[in-house]
């Protein structure tokens, strides 16, 4: 199976990477778009602000041939964390600004209230809303690791896989056909995390 | 809803792995270890002397580390430059932990915060009562006075760009009497970002404190003996059974 974790100058990529590797593939990190040729899954990772997200991703010289594979050959991809909020249609953080549009969602904050402390940082358990093949085997409420304060909010709540509770629900994971995202870190959530990354290459 | 967190600390000195107060090096464990189920977060400090030792193994240490740990990992020690952060980061590290440097040029949170994200950046505090009994922050092991008070210096950070705070009890490091809860309620009222707990901690009551008197979001160990996986698992039923939402 090959595998790209893509790789636009942001992101913990390494940890990505060990993980897959736990789980039993090699994986790819390229910025190179020949590297990309007949991939089977994409994975998309990001930490920190959505503008140097875009930023980077826009520089990068990828993004043509990543809409070629997600949109028309329908190549799964995986969004991790910022990467996860990257495929959405906007972000409010910081100012307006756009992202890739893949996805319906629109980036905002975690609403704050009193003793509700920010960045959400931690453990959370996952309610299932409508989910997708990412969550196979694992029980529903088991807990994942997050660490943001903004989050997609979709319109359609069909495509919504998963929630979490912070304050109040927020989007925990959604699927909309072969793009899948996921707010919390699955490469640093332990055996439910590995099983998340597991179903992406096995099961979708 | 969001648990409380038990995150174990680990001091490396020149690579090897250490027991702080003794200073003794600790050759029992290594990284395999590390593959520990219950603990929910590690932090890994440098804590090598000034002019000792060569930074590289500390590299290495950490490369081993980060590659059979699948929770989140902190990393610190002797962090002062931009490039440091990258550095750690590409080596493994979620989180960088920053200390003096953040005294010495406060603008260094916010240039870090800027570039990695405030979630990435944890300002760690050491703090002690001065000989009139006030809280202050120290520096060089407890040894420097800042006169800066840590409510202060904890809600500026966090204004700078800071996303977690970790605020160490000098007195109680080590001694296993359980953490100063005083000063952690005071950082934990008065910032809007998770307080980690360090410095004190024995048994599983003093977790349970820290939590509940200390408003803590997480609660830190560096008590090696802590470190076994039944000793971990025992520490959450201990918390569970009290009535504290941790992750099982």
């Amino acid at each position: 199976m090959k595998i790209v974790i893509i790789d636009y100058g942001i992101g913990n990529i390494r940890s990505i990477c060990s993980a897959i590797e736990k789980v039993g593939e090699d994986p790819i990190v390229s910025n190179d778009p020949a590297d990309y040729k007949d991939v089977d899954r994409l994975i998309l990772p990001g930490v920190g602000a959505f503008q140097e997200g875009m930023k980077n991703l826009l520089q990068s010289n990828l993004l043509k041939i990543l809409s070629v594979l997600v949109l028309k050959r329908k190549v799964p991809i995986l969004g991790i964390c910022l990467g996860c909020q990257l495929m959405a249609r906007e972000s409010y953080e910081f100012g307006h600004c756009d992202g890739l549009g893949w996805v319906d969602g629109s980036v905002i904050p975690i609403t704050a209230k009193r003793n509700l402390h920010l960045p959400h940082i931690g453990w959370n358990d996952v309610e299932y809303h409508n989910p997708s093949p990412l969550f196979l085997n694992i029980p529903n409420h088991s807990d994942f690791y997050f660490v943001h304060s903004y989050y997609v909010h979709m319109p359609n709540y069909q495509y919504v896989s998963a929630k979490t509770s912070y304050g109040n629900p927020i989007t925990a994971a959604y699927r909309y056909e072969n793009i899948y995202g996921v707010q919390f870190h699955p490469e640093k959530s332990q055996k439910y995390g590995l099983i998340v990354l597991s179903n992406f290459l096995y099961s979708v | 809803m969001l648990k409380k967190r038990v995150i174990a600390v680990l001091t490396i000195n020149d690579g090897i792995l250490f027991r702080t107060r003794n200073f003794i090096p600790d050759y029992r464990y290594t990284s395999n270890f590390i593959d520990m189920w219950s603990i929910d977060e590690l932090i890994i400090l440098d804590v090598t002397r000034p002019d000792c030792g060569n930074r590289e193994n500390f590299y290495t240490a950490l490369e081993n580390f980060a590659k059979n740990c699948y929770v989140p990992l902190s990393v610190g020690g002797k962090v002062t430059h931009i490039g440091d952060i990258s550095t750690l980061l590409h080596y493994g590290a979620d989180k960088v932990v920053i200390n003096s440097e953040a005294l010495k040029n406060p603008d260094f949170i916010s240039q870090s915060s800027k570039k990695f994200g405030s979630q990435c950046i944890v300002l760690s505090i050491d703090a002690k009562r001065n000989n009139n009994g006030i809280y202050e922050v120290y520096i060089s092991q407890g040894r420097i006075r800042t006169e800066l008070e840590p409510t202060q210096w904890a809600r500026l950070a966090t204004e700078l760009g800071a996303g977690e705070i970790m605020i160490t009890s000098i007195d109680r490091d080590g001694t296993l009497e359980g953490y100063d809860l005083d000063l952690v309620r005071m950082v934990s009222e008065n910032v809007s970002v998770p307080v980690l707990a360090c410095g004190g901690a024995g048994n599983w009551e003093h977790f349970y404190q820290g939590f509940v008197t200390g408003k803590a979001s997480g609660v830190c160990t560096t008590n090696i003996y802590h470190f076994s996986e039944n000793s971990i698992s025992s520490a959450k039923n201990y918390l569970l059974n009290k009535g504290i939402c941790v992750r099982k």
